[in-house]
């Protein structure tokens, strides 16, 4: 028994700044589906379990854009960071797209109709079916790379633990896209609208909000971000028609985790998922990580039943 | 009026057949010419993640076809139906069901994958129907009770310990981090694996991390992230993985990032330039050692390599892994249809059970070697392992065992 902590927490000593990097880098890309998951719960108290779709959209949003781009060969410098921003907007603004046509095609005419929660539900996942399959078909039922677009390397090592430019860039961009969203729903008259919907939809469109616009918005803003992230993904461990199943379920997990509808707690919820995981890594086989994942939900859950910061859109954004 | 709505069901009926009966007669006179098309089924991933190493086949399956119904003097014609299995032992028992309800199906190439194999052999068993697989290495696929399994290619058992002699004894690694896909075949290959380097005097640790979401299973790809933090934290020199490229290619890309600096050897699942493609970045998968149980020659070369590639659509024949010994089991079970036909054996449910018998009666000297098999449906001959690295993005053959 001694033998066995000695040796894990020589594990965790050791390698203390590489599981802090990839847990951080993990933490945010989940990060970034959660908020997508907790936008749609907070404006229409529902789960969008399409959203696994809108995150694989973007990874082949930002493959076939990067294809027609770059050849073989592979670009460095002023170029790669040029390659990296436009990988990520084709992303976000395939995923933005989806989104908006989902809203509209799945969701929409069920909130016409005055449809029974059930009904959303069983209309998402018939989504979700549908693209993912569509998605094998018509791409291929296997793991496509992304065309390198930087050289991958250590940019520069924490205590030994070596730095890769890939985490970087996940770093990077998902913080910068994280904060903007963040600043939007808090500053703007478009964050307004969301966040009044998500408090009180009947009283927001009294006050004059368009909430059909609103909704879509909300979407098209989760949407990107889903599609940014699966772009980010997919650039580490390519493209697939399933690839958004595993990921889409651990962003939910986050997103339930930091409180559903708190967008500020989607984050949270990532980034604690990302870094438990990556830390198991000390104590556990690697292979029980999915294990630990649900294993942390429910403990937290079970302390905290609406999650770390609690639900509720419109009151803690 | 009844009468009248009689005489338009039979107007109509009668017409519907005569149009039926045109490309009947039609198909019945082009056969004519070349006797009776007997079907011959290829089973493998036609789709799915590991799709190149079942479409590296089927063009080798198709190969042989044509440069049969090329020949003059052969009184029957063979004709290619596909089973597209993708590699899964959930889709390939309705593949094998397929193939038994096709009356005119007189044997299959295949199955492709072990785990497919497991599967659907008890189906082929009972439809009397001769399978011959080019690639299912997993060993206990041969000590099963059916007489209808055949292979071309050597067992994991005989790979996985030549790929530990070649770690072990050849390169000198005092510690071998033994990782498997979960799969029948590469739990199998990882396990042979690991018992030898142990009977070597090697350390061993082993783990085993199932297939990914983004390869078509339902683990996280994080798992290859934490995978990579113990591995370089045990200390191992070299990595061995039992299963197939595209997991692989996630597990190496996540090596890279960690840092670690030791070797990396996988089987013939991985074989195959696919892996190269799916690494990120692709230099990382360069210095990885791969094997494949091939013996003689492993791959297509001169007229056979470029006829292969003259197929539309078909991959590069010198890393088109298991093309040659696809060829080879289709053209073994050609020639045992031409024995059995010249017995006098004309009809596809009797060539059923009587190309069981044949393949077993036969010696065939095809491009990958001698084939001859046991009883079980093994080799006869003791499989030569062959080895090769990947070199600046290419795979390069390093030897043999």
């Amino acid at each position: 028994m001694i033998s066995f902590f000695t040796s894990h927490f020589a594990t965790l000593r050791l390698e203390f700044w590489a599981l802090l990097v990839g847990g951080v880098a993990n933490g945010l890309i989940y990060a970034m589906v959660a908020i997508g998951y907790t936008m749609v719960y907070g404006v229409l108290r529902l789960i969008n379990f399409a959203h696994s779709e809108i995150f694989m959209s973007g990874g082949f949003g930002g493959l076939f854009v990067l294809r027609a781009l770059v050849g073989n060969s592979t670009p460095s410098g002023m170029s790669s960071f040029v390659l990296v921003i436009v990988g990520i907007v084709s992303g976000a603004l395939v995923g933005a797209i989806l989104a908006a046509l989902l809203e509209r095609v799945a969701y929409r005419p069920l909130r016409r109709r005055n449809a029974p929660k059930l009904a959303y539900l069983i209309s998402a996942i018939g989504a979700s079916y549908f693209l993912f399959n569509m998605a094998g078909k018509e791409f291929g039922r296997y793991n496509l790379a992304v065309p390198q677009i930087f050289n991958d390397h250590p940019v520069f090592t924490i205590y030994g633990a070596p730095v890769q430019l890939y985490a970087i860039i996940v770093l990077i961009a998902g913080l910068i896209m994280l904060v903007v969203l963040d600043r939007i729903v808090a500053t703007t008259r478009l964050g307004r609208s969301i966040r009044a919907v998500a408090q009180d939809a009947e009283t927001a469109s009294l006050m004059g909000v368009n909430i059909d616009r609103t909704i879509a918005t909300t979407f098209i803003l989760g949407g990107a971000l889903g599609g940014a992230a699966g772009f980010l993904f997919g650039l580490g461990s390519g493209v697939v028609f399933t690839m958004g199943f595993t990921p889409a379920l651990k962003a939910f997990t986050a997103a339930v985790l930091g409180g559903i509808g708190n967008l500020r707690g989607a984050v949270i919820g990532g980034l604690l998922l990302g870094l438990v995981e990556s830390f198991s890594v000390a104590f556990v086989n690697g292979a029980y990580i999915d294990v630990v994942a649900f294993v942390i939900l429910v403990l937290v859950l079970l302390v905290r039943p609406t999650g770390i910061l609690g639900e509720r859109l419109g009151r803690a954004a | 009026m009844k009468l009248s709505l009689n005489k338009t069901v039979v107007a109509v009926a009668s017409s519907a057949l005569l149009l039926m009966a045109v490309p009947v007669v039609g198909l019945a006179s082009t056969a004519g010419a070349s006797g009776p098309t007997f079907d011959i089924g290829y089973e493998g991933p036609l789709t799915g993640s590991a799709a190149q190493l079942g479409i590296n086949m089927e063009y080798g399956v198709q190969l042989a076809l044509s440069q049969a119904n090329a020949l003059e003097n052969l009184p029957f014609t063979v004709h290619l139906v596909n089973l597209d299995d993708q590699g899964s032992g959930t889709l390939s028992p309705a593949q094998a069901q397929a193939a038994i309800a096709d009356p005119n199906m007189v044997a299959v190439v295949g199955p492709a994958f072990s785990g497919a194999t497991r599967a659907a052999e008890p189906y082929y068993s009972a439809g009397n129907m001769a399978t011959v697989s080019p690639s299912a290495t997993a060993a206990p696929l041969a000590f099963g009770t059916n007489n209808n399994f055949m292979r071309v290619v050597a067992g994991d058992d005989v790979q996985g310990a030549a790929d530990a002699n070649f770690l072990v004894k050849k390169k000198h690694f005092k510690k071998i981090y033994v990782v498997n896909d979960a799969s029948f075949y590469g739990a199998g290959l990882a396990a042979v694996a690991a018992t030898k380097a142990k009977a070597d005097k090697a350390k061993v640790l082993t783990a085993t991390y199932s297939e990914s979401s983004s390869c078509g299973g339902t683990a996280s790809v994080s798992q290859y992230t934490a995978a990579a933090t113990q591995i370089k934290a045990s200390k191992a020199t070299a990595v061995f993985y039992g299963g197939y490229y595209c997991d692989l290619g996630l597990l190496i890309g996540a090596l890279h990032s960690a840092g670690y600096k030791g070797a990396i050897m996988s089987g013939d699942g991985a074989l195959d330039p696919a892996l190269i493609k799916g690494t990120t970045p692709h230099s990382a998968a360069n210095g990885v050692y791969l094997s494949v149980a091939g013996g003689g020659n492993a791959f297509l070369t001169g007229n056979l390599a470029s006829e292969y590639q003259a197929q539309n659509g078909a991959p590069s024949a010198s890393t088109a892994t298991y093309a040659a010994q696809a060829y080879d089991a289709t053209n073994m079970i050609i020639a045992a249809i031409k024995a059995a036909y010249a017995g006098g054996t004309t009809t596809a449910s009797a060539l059923r059970p009587a190309l069981i018998t044949g393949l077993h009666a036969l010696t065939y000297v095809g491009v990958t070697g001698k084939i001859k098999f046991q009883p079980n449906g093994n080799l006869v001959r003791s499989s030569v392992v062959d080895f090769s690295q990947v070199v600046k993005g290419k795979i390069k053959a390093i030897g043999h065992s």
